[in-house]
């Protein structure tokens, strides 16, 4: 009895892990291709990009996530591209192009000979699918960025293989920087997207610098480079994109030589990172964080009210003490990079004194502020920090304030009820044209405009803004904008914030673009 | 016996439904929307609605359910919101990590464990015993992340030993067959990969073995203590039979059974995914995962990994029910109790 009982015991242990082993029989990555390399790589060979997430999927369309984006930036080209040092657009799959005088037609002229990945062509008809899938009738919901890309377009018209026209609804300047996006716009290969039934986040095939070959899930993606590329070729053969999740083990990664390359470090480690011997790379950021006052109610919908607060408040101290070197003060909506910023712009600036009169010539005592307590990329400093700074600047002119702080799901909550005086919040910028940050004052989303500001003139200028064409007066209709919008004060813009990269001494040529992409093409390691 | 074990199974049916019907009302009812963060910040109200219907979010919540049950009958557990992919893929990409480091973990806490549980009774009050308390006590109280970083800090970071994070380096990852590195490396031949895969182990599985191993250390000691009083131990001696002899085949053998009930918990627990561990150390496993899941209202992924991790404990306890009967012969699992 005793020995059935032990091969019962035993038959059943071995039935139950035989079952789990079953189950995990599946492959735990995607293969498309064999291992990127039949020989021991040398280490020279592979550039090693380790950041805090895992992307979403490598499907343009299907993404909306940032990490997804450094991945994809090299898989795939887009019809533009973003110059390297700002967000002007160059010529990329597109070698040039026309528009209609009314601004209506977009003519582009493609590259000739270039293949996607799968080995099909590149031509007038892979653009027209890639348009067509994120526009209606085919659209579908979860496709995050097709209405922001492409919301303007009515149709695309082959021409011939090599030409295409896309018809807009309306003039809209920004879709040429739309296209340069690495959300939506990059071309995937029609072929890949009827074989995945229109879906290639797990097996992208495009006609960028490289090749994708494996992801294994929360562990890597592996690319290997496209000796085809039409472009200039990609230095280093092997990319690995490496998911490290916490900070601190991210720095002992690279300090360890497990990873060439990181980002998402904050200014703690900095000085861990260069004792080790590394680099920091400290790329600008198209992004802004803001004070807002609600200008729908008083006492706040009062111009010489909301002047009056900004002027109590120091910002380049502000920004210094809270940011430690790692955010630019903002003078502007618009970071200094960007087309329409010019440096004639300035807001309230800082006098206590005059505040204390104009503050008490308003009989403004009590002042209700929320706030979000979760670090931002805009504000690694969190919401609640910066708005009890402030807090101590306004009590030193007799404004006492009331914050009432809330984690980021309950706060947007509260930034549509309304119920503030003063609130805090930021933006990230999409596409690089100055329409993106200017046209959050005009929007009618008070989730989007939480300033509730709301100005003729304003609203005028940004429909202006979008009918003209790129260039010096187009410029000046967004400098407009910034002067009208620091008149009003409706918004106390506090910072810019930096983004934070780290690599190692012998990697050449790392840049981390301000849209906050990573093109690996003419990185080295020594 | 067998009636026995078809009990068990049987009973499975109703722990999951309990299970499930909890998890998919706390995700309905605590976690906020998903269509916002499954549609990015640019995403319409039409959109939004739209996405709401397509994914069944409109539907009263019995009938979601009703829904959710009958396709996970037929083995199909839905689609991830926010990556499109089928859940079990997603499930089964991460799970033999997290089987492979648990395996590891538990065999470590066990040897470990027992050992100086058995020496800490044997030399009871020695300095041994005081040295093995103070291991399982620092073990018992040191969170498990921070034990994670100075483990990193110190073998990786200061001494250069040992791999800070992953499973393995990832221009040697072995063909999948298993899922499990160890033994993908041996199928492949590749010496290199395999012991490239047990140096990755090393760090990730000391840290989440040290819990594990410090419970197991008390009770092996408390255990061993009372069995050592026994009469049985003393007519043991009293027949001249060697001491070793008698702590291994006479004290120990007695003593394993609340032991291997805290092995079985420990390891259900582990398979569950070590949410901390795999998070410090980069491990692809399921628990990180499913905190970012949970995170993101990735509803179907969540109820999916706790359906998992449900079966998993009611079969691993299933399994240590069996094993007492081997541990002692007087336990038999029949209608009545003999």
């Amino acid at each position: 009895m005793r020995k059935m009982k032990k091969i019962l015991a035993l038959a059943l242990a071995v039935a139950v892990v035989g079952v789990t082993m079953t189950g995990c029989g599946k492959p735990a990555a995607t293969d498309t291709k064999p291992a990127a390399t039949d020989t021991k790589p040398q280490a020279t060979d592979t550039l090693i990009y380790a950041q805090g997430a895992e992307p979403r999927g490598l499907d343009p369309a299907l993404v909306d996530d940032g990490e997804s984006a450094k991945v994809m930036i090299n898989i795939y080209d887009g019809l533009l591209q973003y110059n390297k040092d700002s967000t002007k657009v160059e010529p990329s799959l597109a070698k040039s192009w026309e528009v209609s005088p009314d601004g209506l037609s977009y003519t582009f002229h493609l590259q000739e000979g270039v293949k996607f990945h799968d080995g099909t062509d590149f031509n007038a008809e892979a653009v027209k699918v890639n348009i067509d899938r994120q526009i209606p009738p085919l659209v579908t919901a979860d496709m995050a960025y097709g209405s922001f890309v492409y919301g303007s377009v009515k149709d695309v018209q082959v021409v011939d293989k090599n030409t295409v026209k896309v018809n807009l609804t309306a003039p809209s300047t920004p879709f040429l920087a739309n296209l340069a996006m690495v959300m939506s716009a990059p071309i995937v290969s029609p072929k890949a997207l009827t074989d995945s039934k229109n879906n290639v986040n797990q097996a992208p095939v495009g006609t960028g610098p490289y090749k994708f070959v494996k992801w294994s899930k929360d562990e890597n993606i592996i690319l290997v480079r496209n000796d085809e590329y039409w472009g200039t070729k990609a230095l280093t053969k092997n990319v690995i994109f490496k998911f490290i999740k916490d900070n601190s083990a991210r720095v002992v990664a690279l300090n360890n030589g497990e990873a060439d390359m990181i980002d998402g470090i904050d200014a703690t480690v900095v000085k861990q990172i260069t004792d080790g011997g590394n680099k920091i790379f400290q790329a600008p950021g198209m992004n802004v964080n803001y004070m807002a006052y609600n200008t729908s109610k008083a006492p706040f919908n009062d111009a010489k009210a909301r002047k009056a607060v900004s002027q109590a408040i120091n910002v380049p101290e502000l920004v210094k003490s809270l940011y430690q070197g790692y955010s630019e003060p903002a003078n502007s909506v618009l970071p200094t990079f960007m087309e329409g910023y010019d440096k004639s712009i300035a807001q309230v600036s800082y006098d206590a004194a005059a505040a204390a009169t104009a503050i008490k010539a308003a009989g403004l005592t009590k002042v209700h502020m929320i706030a979000y307590t979760n670090p931002r990329p805009y504000n690694a400093a969190t919401g609640q920090t910066l708005a009890e700074a402030i807090q101590g600047y306004l009590s030193k002119v007799g404004v006492t304030v009331t914050i009432d702080s809330y984690d980021w799901t309950t706060y947007k909550e509260k930034i549509k009820a309304g119920d503030y005086d003063i609130a805090f919040y930021g933006w990230i910028g999409d596409n690089g044209d100055p329409d993106n940050f200017m046209y959050l004052l005009s929007h009618e989303d008070p989730t989007m405009n939480i300033a509730r500001y709301k100005n003729d003139e304003f609203n005028k200028l940004i429909a202006k803004g979008l009918e003209t064409p790129a260039g010096a007066e187009r410029n000046a209709i967004y400098t407009q904008m910034e002067k009208v919008a620091a008149a009003d004060a409706a918004w106390l813009p506090i910072s810019h914030a930096q983004t934070l990269c780290a690599y190692r001494p012998n990697i050449t040529n790392f840049y981390f673009h301000m849209t906050g992409i990573t093109p690996l093409v003419g990185v080295g390691k020594k | 016996m067998l009636n026995y074990i078809l009990k068990r199974i049987l009973m499975l049916i109703p722990v999951l439904i309990g299970v499930s019907i909890i998890v998919f009302l706390i995700m309905r009812v605590f976690s906020p929307d998903p269509a916002p963060i499954v549609l990015g910040q640019h995403a319409t109200q039409l959109a939004t609605e739209a996405w709401r219907q397509a994914n069944g979010l409109n539907d009263p919540v019995y009938l979601q359910y009703f829904n959710f049950i009958t396709g996970a009958l037929t083995g199909d557990l839905g689609t991830s919101y926010y990556t499109k992919m089928p859940v079990s893929k997603e499930i089964f990409a991460r799970f033999p990590a997290t089987i492979e480091l648990a395996l590891v973990a538990i065999v470590l806490a066990s040897f470990f464990g027992i050992l100086i549980g058995v020496i800490s009774a044997v030399k009871k009050n020695s300095i041994f015993d005081n040295i093995g308390m103070l291991i399982a006590l620092i073990g018992v109280s040191m969170p498990i992340f921070w034990l994670g970083i100075l483990l990193i800090i110190l073998f990786s970071g200061t001494l250069h030993w040992l791999p800070s994070n992953g499973r393995i380096d990832p221009m040697l990852q072995p063909v999948a067959v298993t899922g499990f590195y160890m033994i993908d490396s041996l199928i492949a031949g590749d010496m290199d990969a395999f012991t490239d895969t047990l140096q990755h182990l090393v760090l990730p599985a000391t840290a989440l073995a040290m819990y594990s191993m410090a419970i197991i250390t008390r009770m092996t000691r408390s255990s061993m203590l009372d069995t050592l009083q026994q009469d049985y131990i003393r007519t043991a001696r009293a027949k001249g039979i060697s001491e070793g002899r008698v702590i291994r085949k006479h004290a120990l053998r007695n003593g394993l059974i609340p032991i291997v009930t805290v092995i079985g918990l420990l390891l259900g627990s582990l398979l569950g995914g070590a949410v901390l561990t795999e998070t410090v150390f980069s491990w692809p496993g399921i628990g990180a995962y499913t905190v970012t899941c949970i995170l993101k209202s990735d509803f179907p992924v969540v109820q999916g990994v706790v359906l998992l991790i449900a079966t998993i404990f009611v079969m691993v306890n299933l399994i240590v029910d069996v094993i007492y009967a081997f541990l002692d012969p007087r336990i038999k699992y029949s209608k009545v109790k003999g």
